[in-house]
């Protein structure tokens, strides 16, 4: 029994850690109804192509809510700068919806695209 | 949507991230890791370490530093990183310790630098010392004279091992004639006020005897003491709780907060 634990004990903090360690690339596919952010991408990159802009605010700011939940569960395993990347690219999202320019919008987006892609990969 | 509620979002988004709490996760994941790899890895004393296995113990040590505090990138790799050295310098120890030929490459060995007395000018150059080191380490080990060493090894982890010529050997009861008994090795039979009957068992006594041993030094129960060691030759060694000593001797020098 107790060379067993001297086993276990280590095996299963081991297993643990590689648990945090690697969950971070499911953890941020949607697990919910409101947190699908490449699917937001995509319905917002399409909005923007119909310049349906009230729509467009409605779905950024969903947008917004689905990274502030997968960020809350992937910061143990992901990367500090694809975070800060995206939340960047985000942020400059808003500013190019702010005035409406299209072209700066869907920018921003594909490129927030690319960082939840490279993200915990 | 107006300007302020934009800006409010993106704070929000940012206050869910606390870098102080994914540290101490981190900290979490490479102490215990490191614990695990160094106790899978090493039995070997500081003092046995060979240069490369000091080189090692640093390079494992930074790696969970950066796995600890990098937040730029992510734990995993760090992770690889520390698990890959700690295999292979696992690796390293199985294969000296299996092989004799690759120990002789890896570890380095024993080199012989006072032969019969004379200094190897050539095994020092070889093994990158100076007299002056040597004399040095002579004299950590008490030797000042060089007339005195027969023979001086400098073994594989830098340390000197000396071999004194005959006539500066200490007399030993052997060369005197004088009998002896191993004394052997006390065990501990009360330890913090708690009886240790195992260790009891193991020389024979019961705790009626040592009960009787206690009385005979004026101790009515166990709680009394601190510690009792009895070596196979019979000789008992007891502490009290209780030390009746007034005025305690103080080595320090200098007026301290204590």
């Amino acid at each position: 029994m107790r060379r067993l634990l001297v086993i276990a004990i280590p095996l299963v903090t081991i297993i643990l850690f590689l648990a945090v360690m690697l969950s971070g690339n499911f953890l941020k596919q949607p697990l919910g109804k409101d947190d699908d952010i490449p699917g937001l991408i995509e319905t917002l990159i399409k909005d923007i192509q119909d310049e349906q802009w009230d729509k467009v605010n409605q779905k950024a700011e969903e947008l917004n809510n689905a990274w502030g939940k997968v960020v809350n569960r992937i910061q143990f395993s992901a990367e500090r700068n694809e975070i800060n990347n995206l939340s960047v690219a985000l942020a400059r999202f808003k500013g190019a919806i702010l005035e409406k320019d299209r072209t700066s919008a869907i920018m921003e987006l594909k490129e927030a695209y690319e960082h939840w892609n490279q993200l915990c990969q | 949507m107006d300007n302020n509620t934009d800006i409010n979002y993106y704070r929000e988004v940012k206050q869910v991230l606390n870098e102080g709490l994914v540290v101490f996760v981190r900290s979490i994941i490479a102490f215990f890791s490191l614990l695990i790899f160094t106790r899978i890895i090493g039995k070997e004393q500081i003092s046995q370490l060979t240069f490369f296995d000091y080189v090692l113990g640093i390079t494992i040590g930074s790696i969970a530093a950066s796995l600890t505090t990098d937040l730029s990138s992510r734990a995993w790799p760090h992770w690889v990183g520390l698990i890959t050295w700690a295999v292979l310098g696992y690796l390293m120890e199985i294969v000296t310790l299996k092989w004799r030929y690759a120990s002789k490459v890896l570890e380095g060995e024993p080199v012989i630098v006072i032969m019969n007395g004379k200094i190897m000018e050539k095994a020092l150059k070889k093994a990158k010392y100076r007299i002056s080191d040597i004399l040095e380490l002579m004299r950590n080990q008490g030797v000042f004279d060089p007339n005195e060493v027969d023979f001086a090894i400098i073994e594989s982890n830098g340390q000197l091992s000396i071999l004194k010529k005959a006539e500066h050997l200490p007399v030993t009861r052997k060369d005197m004639n004088i009998p002896v008994q191993n004394p052997g090795i006390s065990t501990e039979l009360v330890y913090d006020g708690m009886l240790i009957e195992e260790n009891l068992r193991q020389l024979n006594k019961d705790k009626a005897w040592l009960m009787n041993e206690l009385k005979a030094h004026g101790i009515n129960d166990i709680s009394e003491v601190f510690l009792v060691t009895l070596n196979p030759e019979g000789s008992i060694y007891i502490d009290k709780y209780d030390d009746h000593i007034t005025k305690i001797t103080d080595i320090g020098d200098y007026k301290g907060p204590f």
